[in-house]
């Protein structure tokens, strides 16, 4: 049944034949070569591939192409005009490029096209109406205030007519500078907002192949046996490598050379993610097919899952070095004698989960041979130079015969600095002599690349009746997963910053980094010192409570100074702006609510629910560094039929809620220097 | 992936069976897709030879008044029915649920035939459409016949409906008389791509301040979408109160079959919020049958 289909896209008429499992975002990136909208998940769920279908917004990656047939499209390519020579910017495109809603750029062109049907159908819309209409247009670099600025002076300039209005929030500084002080404009902004900027899944070459990992999909286990015959019998299908086809080293890795390019018979798979072979073929739907045709045989192994479990006696050992990447320790001062001297000591084990970077942008590496031998590499990676270095290695090549060609993010986070595809496509490459593509899907993405650590913190803390402290024990578990990564560092910063930023005389830390059968755990913002200020932090909050003291006042008292000695014997000579920061912010939150940690009932029509807000405060540093301003906690409980009335509504409950943060709401507020 | 070789696209009902009876198997009617395809892709849903988009079906488009009842076309998008004013006028609980499916763009395609043939015990549209005492049209190649809407529901998403023969056509409901009013409403997680937890739904009509009429639906109430009918008895002929409401509560506690799940929430949560949830949709539904 070729049937065909016609569509206006941007107001040009198309006529192609119909072609089995094509969505419509296929049709406009690959055949009509429309690269604006974006694939984040192919769920239906980030909102990325949103375009407009006769005027309403709709999620592309999940609608038939044929169904596109006889309808009107509009994508991001066809919101700015072509006047004479220029490119005459749409308001929304202009706003977002001015309010710098625009960082990675990846998930724009959605929000642009959800935003310009908003307008259309309500050219005045408040906030209320722009969050519910862009519920599901998702962006992971924060940027939702300055998305939000743009689209009310989009649509103000739309009404009135009038040029669209520059922020007006941008602080002055205190001398005039050239640089500083001015609203400078991202360099890339204006092709990311008109749908041209080249993320590395937008790029083809002649001849490309397409590629695929098949990957373990057990936690635990060794390979026994592995068949691609019934991959490679498919026809389309170019090569499919594993283990044996390595050509030097067989494991990369950032810091510590632990984790396998694949894993060969007879080896260890440490995780679902760890790759048994990989496919190139003619198309994607050919090489999924041929990897899902590859069988594999394991000796499964009892799993660890956690990194408690790992360090306790008898387990698996998944490294021959054992489970203990490292154990970092800090050590000041006489720990007994510190406990001794305190009035009140308190302790409490804190637990963080791994967390995903979930930027939109999926992994995409391409792997591009030259006629003089050398190995072209395009892929958006956060660290270009490390994977020229990690493709040498495995390639056995100087690095001179090697060129990452850096592209376009669609965000990052700490998550692209593994290497995910860039080797894979080099040995498909080199073997092949054609272009290869290897692009993840967000269930791979989700699987495979490293997380944030997933911690427990045990932390003891002694103190004056004053407030002062004097003495602070810490322990820490980190899940740095299958393989390091940069769990080393990760877990160090995350010990060395466990005690906070405070002069405490007494200090002792210790942390496991330990390996686990979980995703490998690397680099996310915040780098360790999230988890480990998550927990001091709420220490600290609970230390305030008890001593009837002032949150803010607290950590006044303790803060480090010129003079101070930290946790690691550094001694601070200078620059230590912990306090004026402090100061500063205390001040500007008391302006807003005096009272700023005492929580008010908001009055509520429904009976059976209780609602009190008041604020929360943190302290934390880099080293030493800077305290972000206070956060907004709501507290929302909702109490059981009378019997159980006991349990939720007593006030006292109520009001430490208010001042220590849920345990499961971990803001991921971190530090920028991190 | 391959989802799907041959998409035909009938424009009516009678080209809709023809396809039916002639195209290549297995097949699927698909409208809106936005579940049925990430089924198909992965792996939750059998492998297909043809999909049937019924989105252009001209029986199955219409969204109107016919004699004493509502029309809903079962390829009506969501969102059409959200803005209609008759369904805000006649079925307003329905138009509450569909607005709350999803998100904006999946609105614009999602269809209550959909909703209603994957066949969810907590599906938002069907919860709605339950307590509104809908009836469905279903199409064979014999012709067309109207089915109790519960009959519709075997199991979690398993549907009574004949793979590859029947279709859903549409949807009638009564319109609307006076004194009667209905209501929707979800628990659900504030952020983001949110499921209900519990979502509840109800009619009913209010004879000299006492409830002639009433029907409530609850999902997930049990395997299939749950009517709550000890607690329907315990209010009828009743004024409402805090005694009514606590007695039609414990009537419906003891009757519903909440059971635990892996990401949305336990047995035992469900059970503490559904009498907020209970109070909140019979109070709103009560006063607006003024």
């Amino acid at each position: 049944m070729n049937n065909q289909i016609s569509l206006t896209v941007n107001g040009i008429q198309h006529t192609l034949e119909a072609k089995p499992n094509e969505t419509l975002s296929g049709l406009l990136r690959e055949r009509l070569r429309l690269t604006g909208t974006k694939i984040g998940c192919e769920e239906a769920e980030c909102g990325a591939c949103t375009i407009l279908v006769d005027g309403e917004p709709v999620v592309s990656c999940i609608y038939p192409a044929e169904r596109a047939d006889g309808k009107s499209i509009t994508t991001i390519e066809g919101l700015a005009q072509r006047v004479h020579k220029e490119m005459k910017l749409h308001p929304l495109q202009e706003a977002f490029v001015e309010h710098g809603a625009v960082q990675c750029g990846f998930c724009i062109p959605g929000q642009i096209m959800t935003a310009y049907a908003l307008l259309q159908r309500n050219p005045d819309p408040d906030s209320a109406d722009i969050r519910f209409a862009l519920k599901d247009t998702l962006c992971r670099c924060a940027g939702y205030p300055s998305i939000e600025n743009a689209i009310i002076a989009a649509a103000q300039s739309l009404r009135t007519g009038e040029p669209v209005q520059k922020p007006s929030h941008i602080p002055d500084s205190i001398h005039d500078h050239k640089t500083v002080g001015h609203s400078h404009l991202r360099p890339e902004a204006v092709e990311k907002v008109i749908g041209t900027a080249i993320y590395t899944d937008d790029l083809v070459f002649d001849g490309m192949l397409y590629a695929k990992a098949r990957r373990a999909m057990i936690p635990h286990g060794f390979l026994k046996k592995l068949d691609i015959s019934k991959a490679k019998e498919i026809p389309g299908v170019v090569a499919v490598l594993t283990a044996e086809d390595i050509p030097a080293e067989r494991n990369h890795g950032l810091v510590i050379f632990d984790w396998p390019v694949m894993v060969g018979i007879g080896e260890r798979v440490r995780y679902v993610g760890d790759a048994l072979a990989i496919v190139a073929a003619e198309t994607q739907e050919i090489a999924e097919q041929a990897s899902a045709l590859i069988e594999a045989e394991f000796d499964l192994q009892p799993v660890i899952t956690n990194a408690v479990q790992a360090l306790q006696e008898g387990v698996p050992q998944i490294h021959e070095k054992g489970n203990l990447l490292k154990h970092i320790k800090v050590r000041k001062g006489d720990m007994e004698k510190g406990f001794a001297e305190a009035d009140v000591i308190l302790e409490h084990t804190f637990h963080t989960p791994a967390t995903d970077h979930a930027f939109i942008e999926p992994e995409c590496s391409i792997g591009v041979p030259l006629s003089n031998g050398r190995m072209e590499i395009y892929v958006g990676s956060q660290i270009p130079y490390q994977d020229r270095t990690q493709v040498a290695r495995v390639m056995g090549w100087p690095e001179e015969r090697i060129r990452v060609v850096g592209q376009l993010m669609g965000g990052g986070f700490g998550g692209k600095e593994d290497v995910m595809g860039q080797i894979h496509v080099a040995m498909l490459a080199n073997v092949t002599q054609r272009p290869v593509k290897l692009l993840f899907d967000r269930h791979e993405s989700l699987l495979v690349h490293p997380k944030r650590h997933a911690t427990q913190i045990r932390i003891k803390m002694g103190a004056k009746k004053d407030g002062c402290l004097v003495a602070m024990e810490t322990e820490l578990y980190g899940d740095t997963g299958a393989y390091a990564s940069l769990g080393e560092k990760v877990m160090t910063r995350a010990t060395t910053h466990s005690a906070g930023p405070y002069d405490i005389p007494n200090v002792r830390a210790d942390c496991y980094a330990m390996y686990t059968n979980n995703p490998p755990a690397g680099a996310f913002r915040g780098f360790g010192v999230t988890q480990s200020a998550f927990a001091v932090e709420s220490m600290m909050d609970k230390l305030a409570e008890t001593l009837g003291i002032e949150p803010v006042e607290l950590r006044r008292m303790n803060a480090l100074r010129v003079g101070s000695i930290t946790n690691t014997g550094q001694v601070l000579k200078e620059s230590v702006g912990l306090t004026e920061c402090i100061n500063k912010v205390d001040a500007e939150m008391r302006k807003h609510n005096p009272l700023p940690f005492q929580p008010v009932v908001v009055p509520s029509p429904h009976p059976l629910s209780r609602r009190e807000r008041g604020a929360g405060v943190r302290g934390t540093w880099c080293a030493p560094g800077a305290l972000p301003p206070p956060t907004r906690t709501q507290v929302s409980a909702a109490a059981p039929p009378t019997s159980l009335a006991r349990t939720w509504n007593s006030t006292k409950t109520a009001r430490s809620r208010c001042g220590v943060p849920p345990l499961n709401s971990v803001r991921d507020w971190s530090p920028s220097c991190a | 992936m391959n989802l799907w070789q041959n998409y035909v696209r009938p424009k009516n009902l009678s080209e809709a069976m023809n396809a039916f009876a002639t195209a290549p198997r297995p097949l699927i009617p698909i409208a809106g897709g936005t579940d049925l395809l990430l089924d198909l892709e992965q792996g939750r849903h059998s492998p297909v030879q043809t999909l049937i988009d019924v989105t252009s079906v001209a029986e199955m488009t219409a969204l109107e008044v016919r004699g004493d009842e509502l029309y809903i076309g079962a390829s009506v998008p969501v969102n059409r029915i959200v803005l209609n004013p008759l369904a805000v006028h006649h079925v307003q609980a329905l138009t509450e649920a569909c607005n709350l499916i999803a998100g904006p763009q999946v609105r614009n395609v999602a269809t209550l035939g959909g909703n209603v043939a994957h066949a969810l015990p907590a599906a938002d549209g069907t919860i709605a459409l339950l307590a509104l005492n809908a009836q469905a049209e279903v199409a064979d190649i014999t012709g067309t016949r109207r089915v109790p809407f519960k009959e519709l529901f075997v199991g979690p998403g398993k549907s009574s409906l004949k793979h590859g023969e029947e279709l859903l056509v549409g949807f009638h409901l009564p319109l609307s008389k006076n004194g009667q009013a209905s209501c929707f409403k979800r628990i659900m997680r504030p952020q983001g791509v949110a499921l209900p937890i519990i979502n509840l739904a109800i009619w009913l009509e209010r004879t000299n301040d006492v409830i002639s009429q009433i029907r409530i639906a609850v999902g997930p109430g049990g395997p299939t979408p749950w009517s709550g009918t000890e607690a329907e008895k315990a209010l009828i002929g009743k004024t409402l109160n805090n005694e009514t409401f606590e007695i039609a509560l414990d009537a419906l506690l003891a009757q519903v079959g909440f059971r635990s799940s892996a990401r949305r929430a336990s047995a035992d949560y469900r059970r503490h919020i559904v009498s907020g949830l209970f109070k909140d949709v019979l109070e709103t539904a009560w006063s607006r049958a003024v």
